[in-house]
């Protein structure tokens, strides 16, 4: 444990994506190399088709590697994303990380709280009654316990995403991993979402998340910024600041 | 409950449509698994058990008249256990007021109290009838509606026509058995024999039960020949015997060969409903990829995904037994009911037969196993990235990182045949095209969607095809009753005498007395082999014209030559024309040459011709008849009515004692109807695959739209009114629809002739020629193109309903 | 409706095309009412690129909804080119949107079993424009502008998302209608397609078209005529939002309810010179002269600031009185946005990027002064 510490959480080394089609080959990341280290919340910072989902479907192993590796230190191993098979990805990711979408992804047809059991149901890491039990804490922890037995659909946007990092903590991993979390949110509830975000990096946890808001860099403990399949170092602010009106004459 | 096994329940209860229509889909075809499987079953038990009931005669002998004494000696013979006699004689009788007479063959019995074969099973009323009063067998009500304590007039031969009252109805399971087309039954007491002008105390049948081997069919047989002998020897004469098992009804071997048509048919529809299950399980896969994808990423694997659907499929099986069961049963008890109905044997009450429900259970839960296994192993394998991408790249944003693919092969196909088309000058407009290319947008659901409605159509069209053929077959055998009217008398007329009369009618062209010998056809050993009726119209006849197989037609100059029918064949497999074969005729044994072997229905024993020439000299009955056709000039079904009632009529007044007449097409109507019966079930195995077809094609529509529900929003978007939106989904069925029918076209043919083969061989023991018949693509042709737009008028419907923010928004 | 034939010409002119009368859309769930838009007034006129920006989540796609007759407001009215939308059946309104609107969206934009040709083809099949037989002609023209001339006979799938995007508004464009809306046209595509994409809205602009896209992406702004800011479902002061263009657009529709308008007849002096100021002002109509005053009455105008330009804001970041007079201009009235010491120094908190940039604007309009008063003492002293 004490050298797994010393080491990132995450490692990525020369990643590399390209996707083939008829028109040739398109190249989404072109040779990122990037450490992420524990308890940091860092903030991968692109526009639309920058390739920032591409890359954090590298480190969630979601998607295929064209060159590179993505190393991940946690639980006490080692793990070689791309070296495992699909299947043993789906139970070790289950139990290592928790993923937030946009879109929230929640299963219609489930109860909040059967929605937040499901992670622990399919890694088998609790017991049905604990895993219910636990469920139901992480629910009151985002203050969504009085609507445990709804459908997601009765419950708001913001209400559902909070559901959705409530079941990404079920298995209580070390990473959290989110996709433009506040995306499809007013700026109210995506201000409270934020915040959820920054309690839980407060209790240790590490979070990465992409976003093309770059209102948010200030509040990330670390930013990195994404433009076309390449990092760019953080830019210090106001680098775009134009005053197209600017009056003088 | 687990959140996995919530969310399979949750996927059962929420689309209620869906499951409805995957359920219903796997029902069908268990349902009618098991309507033939426990109809089977059932008719198979109780055909035999209700025949024995009754204690069936083994043997019947129709005979010339004898008394009490000589039965008293028929009842010694070795083997027999029981024997009775009766007296049956023909009249017609109708109800009052009507003008349609019906013939029917009244049975005298000697005591009903006593009576001990052939029983009779009361339906309603007396199952005793007194002096003057009858009972009439239900067969009856097919004809005319009847009810006991009604009356009705007959007519005998010479005129008189009285009345008589009808005191039960009753079932007679085992009397004419044999043939279901014999005339209905009546019943009188002796003290009433007299009323209807008969003799007293004379019976001219024996019916008779054998003390042991009652379903060995050498052993009655052979008490058959004991009696024959005795009779013979005792200088009566048996011009008619039949035989046959306790515990087999005698059309058992026919109704097992019907059902196993239907049976062949009820798998066809299984594998039908089972294609459209794959269908519709892959779509659901398809929607569900989005749920697969969020529960790998929750850490599930590939097992779990895999048990979590199978115990989906598993549970649309169980619901479906949960309706194809009981109505399986209820079905395989109404069509067993229908079938005793018409054979006359009745059931021993509803019950489960357990080789139905096991068979039921099996097919129920395999098929959603085996056609859903494709699509389940194939869902539960899917990366997490394909599963999300679908839906999650398009909401991040990173679509355009995936850039362009190239068209497939049947997309640049479309593409470069709309342009030769637009070369060429021919434009389809746009709405039309896409309505065109959505067709073979999903190539796998409209091959499956394709195969079901052309298999349902295909059969359709062969149900029909085979029925034409059954028909034309019937007609061919009709050329050998061409008569318009045949006319029996009661005794023997002079052929002059009778022609003279018959042509002052202008209508009647010529007269033909005919002349009628039964024979034994003996094995080479001697042993009694077949019955032969040989009938003898002249020589030159107009009215037979013979499908000959081999060898040629009957001469003036013959002596000892019969023509034989093919059934010939069942006791001399090798026989050819020129060949000389033992029969037994008048009692005496004799080779008679074969001239010539010639098609015929082979339902009754085997029939020969023989010149009239030289057999009315052997019966010395030179020069007359009791039996006349008569041709007309005009053989319309009506004029032949009209013309067989005129002479009817005109014989009786000039004092002629006429026992029946009919018009010439009667015999064949009867004979078409009872194949009706067989073409009635045929259709309704029909509908039913039909009905899988058009829901495989519903299902696929509503798919279809389901799954371009964005497309459609794009369309109205731009300008898309409702009526353009329904008439894309709507010309998109009927295309499917127009396909099928296309394919169907030419599957039929191969159909037609399978089904018919099957058929004729199951009814008539010899192949017959196929007849094609328009009626059954118009039919069908007009019926898909209804069920198509049925199937798509839903979803085209809900397709225009839908708001364009409901499926662009995604703020 | 009736003169859609004949393209519209570039004019400027202040003509209503679209009104929205205080547009309010709630959309009611099991969740409870959720307000996207809270009462929006909108008129756009004929020949303006306008651009709708907001976050996500803001109400601007739910607008976009109203304009285009695609969602029914919960009250309020829409009126384009003097027709009610939602006095249309849902069916009517399709054929509706097809003559008067072109609409390119930002995802499924073509429709997949159609070629591009075939595509561009529909909706003139859909709203019976053009003869059968000119209609591919047509089509064809609409590619070859937009660069697709050689892809014609593929199909969307086998094009890049770029070149879809400009099938889209090649579609848009197909039955000639006079205004063509745009959800987020840009937000899938890499720069440099978006960029061209911009280049043809603008020259559709510049042919007369009415263009209203939606937007995330302030920097779009630069290239649009007009900007219209959402944020939870109010728009946010239109000068706001130009003038001080790095507030977030909470801060923007904060602001928004703070300022207060006041009116100037031309050639009236808003500010003294040595007056103490205590408000920042925006200007969101007409021109300001900015006047050095000589002592003998002769003025220097040193410079002209025009609509979406602010000042005052020297005053109030340094304390002190005003550098230099402000005068309406000669020609026409002026319309200022107001905003109070307090307020202002609340602003410059919550947004340190527009104080800062406002601090660089400070430094440069001091040097400016300096130069000017260095200018007119040469001038005194020249003399």
């Amino acid at each position: 444990m004490t050298q797994e510490n010393e080491k990132p959480l995450i490692e990525l080394n020369k990643v590399v994506k390209n996707y083939t089609t008829e028109a040739g080959v398109f190249p989404a990341l072109k040779g990122i190399d990037l450490h992420i280290q524990r308890g940091e919340f860092l903030g991968i910072i692109g526009k639309s088709g920058a390739g920032k989902s591409t890359l954090l479907n590298m480190f969630t192993g979601v998607d295929q590697i064209t060159s590179g590796e993505v190393i991940i230190h946690a639980n006490g191993k080692s793990v070689t994303l791309h070296e495992m098979s699909e299947n043993e990805l789906a139970l070790w990711r289950g139990r290592t990380m928790g993923v937030i979408y946009q879109s929230f992804q929640l299963l219609p047809m489930l109860t909040l709280v059967q929605n937040v059991m499901m992670p622990m149901d399919m890694s088998g890491l609790y017991h049905p009654r604990k895993s219910r039990e636990r469920a139901l804490e992480l629910l009151e922890m985002v203050e969504l316990s009085e609507h445990a037995h709804k459908l997601p659909t009765y419950i708001s946007g913001g209400q559902q995403q909070r559901v959705a990092i409530a079941r990404a903590l079920a298995n209580d991993p070390p990473l959290l991993v989110a996709d433009e979390p506040t995306g499809s949110l007013d700026s109210v509830t995506a201000d409270h979402i934020f915040q959820l975000f920054e309690n839980l990096v407060e209790s240790g946890r590490t979070v990465v998340m992409v976003t093309h808001d770059k209102g948010l860099m200030p509040r990330f403990s670390r930013h990195v910024e994404i433009v076309d399949g390449e990092l760019i170092a953080p830019s210090p602010s106001g680098r775009r600041l134009g005053w197209g009106q600017e009056g003088i004459k | 409950m687990r959140p996995r096994w919530r969310k399979v329940f949750s996927d059962l209860v929420d689309n209620k449509a869906r499951t409805l229509l995957v359920v219903l889909s796997i029902a069908v075809g268990v349902f009618a698994i098991g309507v033939i499987v426990g109809a089977y079953k059932i008719i198979e038990a109780d055909m035999g058990k209700s025949y024995a009931a009754n204690n069936p005669a083994n043997i019947e002998i129709r005979m010339s008249s004898f008394d009490d004494v000589f039965l008293s000696t028929l009842r010694k013979v070795d083997g027999v256990k029981q024997a009775e006699a009766r007296r049956v004689f023909g009249v017609r009788i109708r109800p009052l007021g009507e003008t349609q007479w019906t013939s029917i063959n009244i049975i005298t019995m000697q005591s009903f109290e006593e009576n001990e074969i052939n029983l009779l099973v009361p339906v309603s009323g007396a199952t005793v009838p007194l002096k003057n009063e009858i009972l009439l067998e239900q067969d009856i009500l097919d004809e005319f509606d009847v009810s006991s304590g009604d009356t009705i007039e007959f007519q005998l031969s010479d005129e008189t026509i009285k009345t008589i009252r009808v005191v039960g109805i009753v079932q007679d399971s085992s009397t004419d058995a044999i043939d279901f087309l014999s005339p209905p039954l009546g019943y009188i007491s002796p003290k009433t024999l007299r009323f209807f002008k008969q003799p007293e105390d004379s019976f001219n049948r024996l019916y008779a039960t054998v003390e042991t081997g009652q379903d060995d069919e050498d052993h009655i047989k052979s008490v058959l020949a004991a009696l024959k002998d005795k009779i013979e020897k005792n200088d009566y004469f048996a011009w008619r015997t039949f035989h046959s098992k306790t515990h087999e009804h005698p059309l058992e071997s026919t109704v097992n060969a019907v059902l196993g048509i239907l049976m062949a048919l009820g798998i066809l529809i299984m594998f039908l409903s089972s294609s459209l299950i794959a269908n519709t399980l892959s779509a659901l896969l398809n929607q569900h990829l989005r749920h697969i994808g969020v529960m790998k990423l929750l850490g599930g694997r590939d097992e779990i995904i895999f048990r979590m659907y199978l115990v989906l499929l598993l549970a649309f099986g169980l619901l479906s037994l949960l309706i194809a069961v009981p109505a399986g049963g209820q079905g395989a008890y109404a069509l067993a009911k229908y079938v005793g109905d018409k054979m006359g044997f009745s059931l021993l009450g509803y019950r489960i037969v357990p080789l139905a429900l096991y068979i039921q259970i099996a097919v129920g839960m395999l098929v959603p196993l085996v056609a859903g296994f494709v699509p389940v192993i194939k869902g539960s394998k899917v990366t997490v990235q394909k599963a999300l991408s679908g839906d999650l790249a398009r909401e991040s944003g990173e679509q355009a990182e995936k850039g362009a693919e190239r068209e497939s092969r049947t997309e640049r196909f479309q593409l470069k045949l709309t342009r030769l088309l637009v070369d060429r000058g021919i434009r389809i407009p746009r709405p039309l095209l896409i309505s065109l290319r959505n067709t073979f947008r999903q190539r796998n659901r409209l091959i499956l969607t394709l195969f079901t409605l052309t298999m349902g159509g295909a059969i359709f069209v062969s149900v029909f095809n085979v029925r034409v053929s059954l028909r034309n077959y019937v007609q061919v055998v009709g050329n050998y009753f061409l008569a318009d009217v045949t006319i029996g008398f009661a005794k023997p007329y002079r052929l002059n005498e009778v022609e003279q009369f018959a042509l002052t009618d202008p209508r009647v062209a010529s007269v033909e007395g005919w002349a009628f010998a039964s024979a034994e056809i003996l094995d080479v050993d001697g042993s009694n082999a077949d019955n032969m009726d040989i009938l003898a119209p002249p020589a030159e006849s107009k009215l037979v014209s013979p499908l000959l197989v081999e060898g040629r037609w009957i001469q003036k100059t013959d002596v000892k030559k019969i023509a034989i029918s093919e059934s010939i064949y069942h006791t001399y497999p090798d026989l050819k024309a020129g060949d000389k074969i033992l029969i037994k005729i008048n009692g005496r044994e004799e080779y008679w040459e074969v001239v010539g072997i010639f098609k015929f229905v082979g339902m009754e024993g085997t029939i020969a011709y023989a010149p009239y020439e030289y057999i009315s000299r052997e019966q010395n009955m030179a020069n007359r008849s009791s039996s006349y056709r008569i041709l007309s000039n005009n053989h319309d079904r009506s004029h032949q009515d009209i013309l067989a009632k005129d002479i009817d009529l005109y014989f009786r007044e000039n004092g002629f004692q006429v026992t029946d007449t009919t018009p010439g097409l009667s015999m064949m109507d009867d004979a078409s109807e009872s194949l009706d019966i067989l073409i009635a079930f045929l259709l309704i195995m029909a509908m039913l695959t039909a009905t899988v077809g058009s829901m495989g094609l519903a299902g696929t529509m509503s798919m279809n739209v389901l799954e371009r529900t964005r497309e459609i929003g794009i369309m109205r978007a731009i300008g898309a009114t409702d009526f353009e939106i329904i008439r894309m989904v709507l010309v998109e069925g009927l295309l499917i629809g127009i396909i099928s029918f296309g394919l169907s076209i030419i599957l039929a043919i191969p159909f037609t002739y399978l089904l018919s083969t099957i058929v004729s061989y199951a009814t008539f023991e010899t192949p017959i020629a196929v007849v094609f018949t328009p009626t059954g693509y118009f039919i069908w042709l007009g019926l898909v193109v209804i069920l198509s737009v049925l199937a798509s008028v839903i979803p085209a419907r809900n397709a225009a309903r839908l708001t364009i923010r409901e499926v662009l928004a995604y703020e | 409706m009736t003169d859609r034939s004949q393209p519209q010409l570039a004019s400027l002119s202040e003509k209503p095309l679209i009104e929205m009368q205080q547009i309010v859309k709630t959309f009611v769930n099991a969740a409870g009412e959720f307000t996207a838009l809270r009462g929006i007034d909108l008129t756009l006129n004929e020949g303006e690129f306008v651009a709708i920006i907001g976050k996500s989540g803001s109400g601007k796609s739910t607008l976009l909804n109203m304009l285009t007759g695609i969602d029914h407001p919960s009250t309020g009215k829409v009126i384009v080119k003097g027709v009610d939308v939602y006095a249309m059946s849902e069916s009517k309104r399709s054929l509706w949107r097809g003559r008067n609107l072109g609409i390119v969206f930002q995802f499924f934009q073509l429709l997949p079993m159609l070629n591009l040709l075939e595509n561009v083809m529909l909706p003139m099949d859909y709203v019976g424009m053009y003869g059968i037989d000119e209609r591919p002609k047509k089509a064809m023209e609409l590619l070859r502008m937009v660069g697709l001339e050689e892809h014609a006979q593929k199909l969307p799938r086998a094009v890049s998302t770029g070149q879809q995007q400009s099938a889209a508004i090649a579609r848009a464009l197909s039955t000639d209608a006079p205004i063509i809306v745009a959800d987020e046209p840009t937000g899938n595509l890499d720069s440099r397609s978006a960029s061209h994409i911009i280049d043809l809205f603008d020259e559709l602009s510049s042919r007369g078209k009415t263009i209203v896209m939606v937007t995330h992406d302030p920097s779009m702004t630069k290239r649009t005529s007009r900007t219209v800011v959402i944020s939870d479902g109010i728009l946010v002061n239109e000068t706001i939002a130009q003038a001080l263009p790095l507030l977030s657009q909470a801060l923007m529709k904060e602001l928004s309810e703070k300022v207060e308008k006041i009116h100037f007849q031309p050639s009236e002096t808003i500010l003294r010179s040595k007056e103490s100021v205590e408000k920042f002002f925006m200007i969101a109509k007409g021109k300001v002269d900015i006047i050095l005053q000589g002592r003998r009455k002769e003025d220097l105008v040193i410079s002209q600031l025009s609509a979406n330009d602010f000042f005052g804001e020297i005053e109030l970041i340094r304390g002190g009185k005003s550098i230099a007079s402000v005068r309406a201009a000669a020609d026409e009235p002026v319309e200022l946005l107001a905003i109070s010491r307090e307020d202002f120094g609340w602003l410059m908190k919550e947004s340190p990027l527009t104080e800062k940039a406002i601090g660089n604007i400070v430094q440069k309009r001091l040097e400016e002064k300096k130069q000017a008063d260095r200018r007119k003492k040469r001038k005194l002293l020249g003399r």
